[in-house]
């Protein structure tokens, strides 16, 4: 009992730290090769109108979220971003898959590596972190728990 | 999990969705229509085959028969290379004609099976022969003198040349009647003058090798021009380029006799062939998010869409080491490029490139 619920303890906590990787390492490489990053996503037929602040805000964003995470005040709101995030991250894939013939990638750093299929993979778990994410720590704020 | 929470994930996830799918379809529409000049790079639209080594870099292209490609010589200029673009075989073919009394100067070999045409505009004359014979007989002399010109069909040829009633270029046709009468017809209201009428207006004339449609494409603004093989004027269009205005200055020598580019001139399109439906048209000017390293590295090659009146995509066509193709050509499943004394051959993309639609042209026409 007392090992479930240590391990109860940690979930929201580990959604979290791998959230901040997640996004710290996304935006960082995206910063580091912001020219290609921007190259990327102007040749991209969902955002080429948009690439502009796009690829400002999109980095940016992910910093805020992971920003948000530190604080447990924040970390609910910020598990419902994560998960609007990698929604659209999901949905521009599929869009991009199956309604156009131009297929870039602008993900940064290792994550560009994977192939398209794997990219879905790799963001519903994601997606399924934050839903876990959104559930435990709603429990932990119920509970007055929140100790981040 | 409450319900009033899985309420919140839904609603957040119907607006991720929509948010992204409403971006796409406007961005769609921007690229497509309002010369936004971005390009879009599909993936693998054209497949590498081989580079034929092929002696020479005075080699241009002639024309085609079905798989054979020929390329005519500028420096053996009735010389012909034959080149099986299936089975890579090469043949030598030397054209024989009776040229009596006739220094040429700038003479053109042009294919259009089953004829070959030979062509110099400042004798001026036209020899025609048959392909696989390679006996050209006089077809017609002295009736015009032309810049360039290319066969449109068995008795056409389409000319650029200058009008002697508004001195400035025009585009015209040669026609051979039955009766062996030349015909030359002249459509003075398809180049627009900017400047002068000559420099401003000078461009790259193509002809789709299946439809016989003309194409027009002025060197220096973003405008291109389709005929019927009547050169009745069927559409203007622009390319992506924002440049409207030809960017050249012209200076007059000798009382107005002789006209020369003062500076260099900003060319927008370099090289254009027309394919049925599709304009293929190559430009060095970059694009929003482009790299201008990209230029050492290939040539960017825009691909429209005239009976759609699109923008439809781009490509990159690569170096031979430092050697950027000079010429290039489409014709069945293949693209084709001449880079210094090499031919790069391509097979090209059925999905993007098959955009034929001859029955609605007929209908629209």
């Amino acid at each position: 009992m007392k090992a479930t619920r240590l391990i109860y303890q940690y979930i929201p906590n580990i959604c979290i730290v791998l959230y901040i990787i997640l996004f710290v390492y996304a935006a960082t490489s995206k910063f580091l090769d912001f020219y290609d990053f921007k190259v990327q996503l102007g040749q991209s037929p969902v955002l080429t109108a948009y690439a502009d602040w796009v690829s400002w805000g999109i980095p940016l964003l992910e910093l805020a979220i992971a920003g948000l995470f530190l604080f447990s005040k924040y970390v609910l709101l910020a598990f419902y971003a994560s998960y609007s995030l990698m929604i659209m991250f999901t949905t521009y894939i599929i869009v991009i898959l199956n309604f156009s013939d131009f297929i870039p990638c602008s993900c940064g750093g290792v994550l560009e590596k994977l192939s398209w299929t794997d990219h879905i993979i790799f963001n519903v778990i994601f997606i399924a972190i934050a839903v876990v994410g959104v559930k435990f720590s709603e429990n932990q704020l119920n509970s007055k728990f929140g100790n981040l | 999990m409450k319900i009033k929470t899985l309420f919140i994930l839904l609603i957040l996830a119907v607006s991720s969705i929509t948010v992204v799918v409403v971006l796409f379809l406007l961005s769609e529409h921007e690229v497509h229509r309002n010369n936004a000049f971005v390009r879009r790079y599909p993936h693998h639209p054209i497949t590498k085959k081989y580079d034929l080594p092929i002696k020479y870099n005075s080699y241009y292209v002639s024309g085609f028969d079905n798989d054979i490609l020929y390329l005519g010589n500028n420096t053996a200029p009735l010389h012909l290379l034959e080149v099986n673009l299936k089975t890579k075989d090469t043949n030598h073919i030397q054209i024989r004609m009776k040229s009596k009394d006739l220094t040429f100067q700038s003479l053109k070999v042009k294919m259009q099976p089953p004829y070959f045409f030979i062509m110099d505009g400042s004798v001026p004359c036209i020899f025609r022969g048959k392909i696989g014979d390679w006996n050209a007989h006089l077809w017609m002399k002295d009736k015009a003198y032309f810049n360039k010109a290319m066969p449109v069909d068995s008795n056409k040829i389409y000319i650029n040349t200058i009008s002697s009633k508004t001195q400035m270029t025009t585009l015209g046709l040669i026609e051979r009647q039955e009766n062996e009468n030349i015909n030359i017809v002249l459509n003075t209201d398809i180049l627009e003058k900017q400047i002068d009428g000559v420099f401003d207006v000078d461009g790259i004339m193509t002809i789709s090798p299946n439809t016989g449609t003309l194409g027009y494409v002025y060197f220096y603004r973003n405008q291109f021009m389709v005929m019927d093989s009547n050169l009745k004027l069927i559409e203007r269009q622009h390319t992506i380029d924002t440049v409207q205005r030809v960017q050249i200055k012209v200076a007059n020598l000798n009382d107005n006799q002789i006209s020369k580019m003062k500076a260099p001139p900003m060319i927008v399109n370099k090289m254009a062939f027309m394919y049925n439906d599709l304009l293929l048209i190559n430009s060095d000017r970059l694009g929003k998010y482009e790299d201008e390293d990209m230029l050492k590295e290939a040539s960017i090659i825009d691909v429209y869409n005239w009976q759609k009146e699109s923008y439809e995509f781009s490509f990159y066509f690569y170096h031979i080491g430092k050697e950027s193709v000079k010429e290039f050509a489409v014709f069945n499943d293949y693209l084709i490029g001449l880079i210094d004394d090499k031919l790069s051959v391509y097979e090209i993309g059925k999905k993007q490139f098959n955009q034929v639609s001859i029955k609605q042209k007929t209908i629209r026409l």
